[in-house]
């Protein structure tokens, strides 16, 4: 006591008188919610600014590092995220409560069209913030956003370029939106909100029951606002975690198709759109207008005195029936696309897609490059993406335009050579060559039970596999001097008359000298294989690549294959 | 004070003279930031190749087969203070209806600029944005938002290499000419 007499002497500075018309009420609480979810969108956002790296290359990891990783960082997101529409609701609802009680009439105008600018600075923060994530779902919405900005005629050019900071989107379009969204409208917004409040308290509380007694605000109001802020709180915490925070898609990527939607709160004007067909550009641009239009012109035309709802029911019409409006579009949209079973399964692609994403980052960091290249971080991604592009379409088992001998887990082993040498034309080896239908094609040896193996373990040898016999090798090498050097040989570099030299083969020198010319004197010979050369137009470094994925291949199994994940 | 303030012709002076120091301060802050912000207005910030990109071998498009989706990778761009190499520049579809004869069409929808997909089914070109539809040729399609067909994109083959090249038209009209 003693202390806030000290303070206001100083300072002169007095608490509202702190009657409230009326007697207390659950209508006068959606203030003091707003106030609070205002705070929790505050303190979480600046938590978050604390993680969050505004470029194109690590602005999604840097949030799927805060939703994956980070402790509760999930739930501090989902309060921010969530704590966004809850604003959109209860600003909804605050509004509505305004109008029903008359509460925008002289002299209350100004604190009405404040609110209503504060409602629009609301939706500038969402539409903000959601492009800050930079996945797909921001990234796309954003552009769609921009984009019906720029259809605004005239000056539609500048506005896009003001937004995005340049000729396309880039770095600079996250450092310009991140600056509003975390630095100009908390700054507008808290003078709103400062001035809002100064009015509102000034003016008291608009009553529907003015002949009830004014008392005072404490403790009755106070304890109503407080449990309704509690609620308020509950309800979004509980759904902040029964969403385990907020959605986080696959980075943005400019070159694949997304089912853009914009934020459910937009949802109305995205339905309106598709309604007005080619007046849609009216409907993008002059709608919200319209909207924003009626809801500033209510004081200017309700001037009855008395605040009693039979004497204004065309207004109150008027603000109710937008209202209805709106959700009824919004249902209508939400509706359509649940209907639309093509949709749906894009989005579980979608969905899929943003899981891997996130568990790549997780496990393996997104790359400095870029987040689309978390992709990448998967095993031998560029070995496997290179085989995909040139190998498997000749060489897959499943691929129907096989042309040459199977390639896949257990290539090469002591199995495959079997299988090889006792039928070098069976379908899985050289059965679809065109060399196999001629006089030159290899014959099966004529060599069975402990001596084929023998053979196989020499050649399984060239391969430099660890696990080699030595003893079986040789033995090998003395029944290969007796049946197979009339065609083959054994020396390195030395091409034989009519078939390769098998020195080294299947290790990854051979691997990458075959690709790069399997038409060399040492191999083929530039008659015998319809095989394309890859030394032209892949460098030694990729061809290699692929030779330590194929040698790769010689010890894995399909389940290895599998555990290496989708490209 | 009071009377011996100088009347008020000096008092006026006096608040001019203070509005006019306020308004310098203020301008002299202003300038400099206001052409800090609208700065990238008025250049590129982002530089893609104007040139012809390299998508990959001519020998990838069998004649008469339908359209092929590719990414359309720039080698470099410079994108504000940062030079990426390899990047997604957006889609393209390619197909080859008669030998040596080469089409490209732009993913990007001539709508709102959404990336456009290939819908087998039903043998169309389908923008899931705001449903615009194409038919298999790249024609528009009624009912849907945008208001021309699918923008072509030049491509031609060089030494084995299809080239193609990346022009970003201005959106939702119905003519075509470059952003």
């Amino acid at each position: 006591m003693k202390l806030r007499a000290w303070i206001r002497e100083r300072t002169d500075v007095r608490m509202p008188t702190g009657m409230i018309h009326g007697g207390p009420s659950f209508a006068h609480v959606f203030g003091w919610v707003l106030l609070l979810l205002l705070l929790v969108e505050a303190v979480t956002g600046t938590a978050l600014a604390a993680f969050y790296s505004p470029s194109t290359t690590s602005a999604w990891g840097s949030v799927a590092y805060v939703q994956d990783q980070m402790a509760l960082g999930w739930l501090v997101r989902g309060l921010h995220y969530h704590g966004g529409s809850a604003l959109v609701i209860v600003t909804g609802v605050h509004l509505l409560q305004t109008a029903v009680y008359g509460a925008y009439k002289k002299p209350r105008e100004l604190v009405w069209w404040l609110g209503i600018v504060l409602l629009l600075l609301v939706l500038g923060f969402t539409v903000t913030g959601y492009v800050l994530r930079w996945d797909q779902a921001g990234y796309w919405a954003n552009r769609v956003e921009v984009g019906i900005a720029a259809s605004t005629p005239v000056v539609g050019k500048q506005i896009r370029e003001l937004a995005i900071g340049g000729n396309e989107y880039g770095n600079l379009t996250l450092t310009r939106f991140y600056a509003l969204h975390v630095i100009v409208l908390p700054a507008i917004v808290a003078l709103g909100v400062l001035g809002h409040i100064v009015l509102a308290l000034r003016h008291g509380a608009t009553t529907l029951r003015p002949d009830m007694p004014a008392t005072r605000r404490w403790p009755d109001q106070a304890l109503r606002n407080a449990f309704a802020m509690a609620l308020a709180f509950a309800a979004l915490l509980g759904y902040a975690v029964s969403q385990h925070g907020a959605d986080l898609a696959a980075p943005a990527d400019p070159s694949a198709a997304f089912d853009a939607r914009p934020l459910w709160y937009f949802r109305w004007l995205f339905e309106l759109r598709h309604i007005f067909g080619s007046w849609e550009r009216f409907a993008a641009l002059a709608a919200p207008a319209v909207v924003a239009g009626i809801l500033v012109a209510l004081p200017i035309f309700d001037r009855t005195p008395s605040p009693a709802l039979r004497n204004r029911m065309p207004f109150i019409g008027a603000v109710v029936g937008l209202g209805a409006l709106v959700g009824i579009l919004t249902l209508l949209s939400f509706r359509a696309d649940a209907r639309d079973a093509d949709l749906a399964k894009r989005q579980d692609a979608a969905d899929k897609l943003a899981i891997r994403a996130r568990m790549l980052a997780r496990d393996n960091g997104v790359p400095v490059t870029g987040a689309q290249d978390v992709f990448k971080t998967v095993p031998m991604y560029r070995a496997r993406s290179l085989y995909a592009q040139r190998c498997r379409g000749c060489h897959d088992a499943g691929s129907k335009d096989r042309k040459g001998p199977i390639i896949g887990p257990g290539h090469g082993n002591r199995a495959w050579l079997r299988g090889f040498l006792t039928g070098p034309s069976g379908d899985a080896y050289w059965g679809r060559t065109k060399l196999a239908k001629t006089e030159d094609a290899m014959k099966a040896v004529d060599i069975a039970g402990g001596d084929l193996d023998d053979l196989v373990e020499l050649l399984y040898a060239q391969s430099g596999a660890p696990d080699a016999d030595t003893a079986k090798r040789d033995r090998g090498k003395a029944l290969f001097d007796k049946a197979c050097n009339d065609c083959h040989n054994l020396d390195e570099g030395v091409a034989s008359a009519s078939a390769p030299c098998l020195y080294g083969i299947a290790s990854r020198d051979w691997f990458t000298g075959f690709i790069g010319n399997p038409k060399s004197a040492v191999h083929m010979g530039i008659d015998k294989s319809e095989m394309p050369r890859l030394d032209k137009d892949l460098s030694i470094v990729d061809r290699d690549l692929i030779a330590q994925y194929l040698v790769w291949l010689r010890t894995a199994t399909p389940q290895d294959l599998e555990a290496l994940g989708p490209l | 004070m009071g009377d011996d303030d100088g009347g008020p012709s000096r008092r006026r002076f006096l608040g001019y003279t203070t509005c006019a120091i306020g308004g310098g301060i203020g301008l002299s802050l202003l300038y400099p930031v206001v052409r800090l912000v609208a700065d990238p207005m008025c250049r590129q910030t982002v530089t893609t190749p104007t040139e012809p990109i390299d998508i990959g071998a001519a020998d990838r498009l069998r004649v008469a087969a339908t359209w092929q989706q590719v990414p359309v990778i720039a080698p470099v761009i410079a994108d504000a203070w940062s030079t990426s190499h390899d990047v997604v520049l957006g889609g393209a579809f390619i197909r080859q209806p008669a030998a040596g004869k080469l089409e490209a069409l732009s993913a990007v929808c001539p709508h709102l600029g959404c990336a456009v997909g290939y819908d087998p089914g039903a043998n169309t070109f389908l923008c899931p944005c705001h449903n615009s539809r194409w038919d298999r040729d790249g024609n528009l399609l009624p009912d849907g938002k945008a208001q021309r067909g699918l923008d072509p994109l030049p491509i031609e083959v060089k030494d084995g290499r299809l080239r193609l090249t990346w022009v970003a038209y201005k959106l939702d009209t119905a003519s075509r000419e470059p952003a």
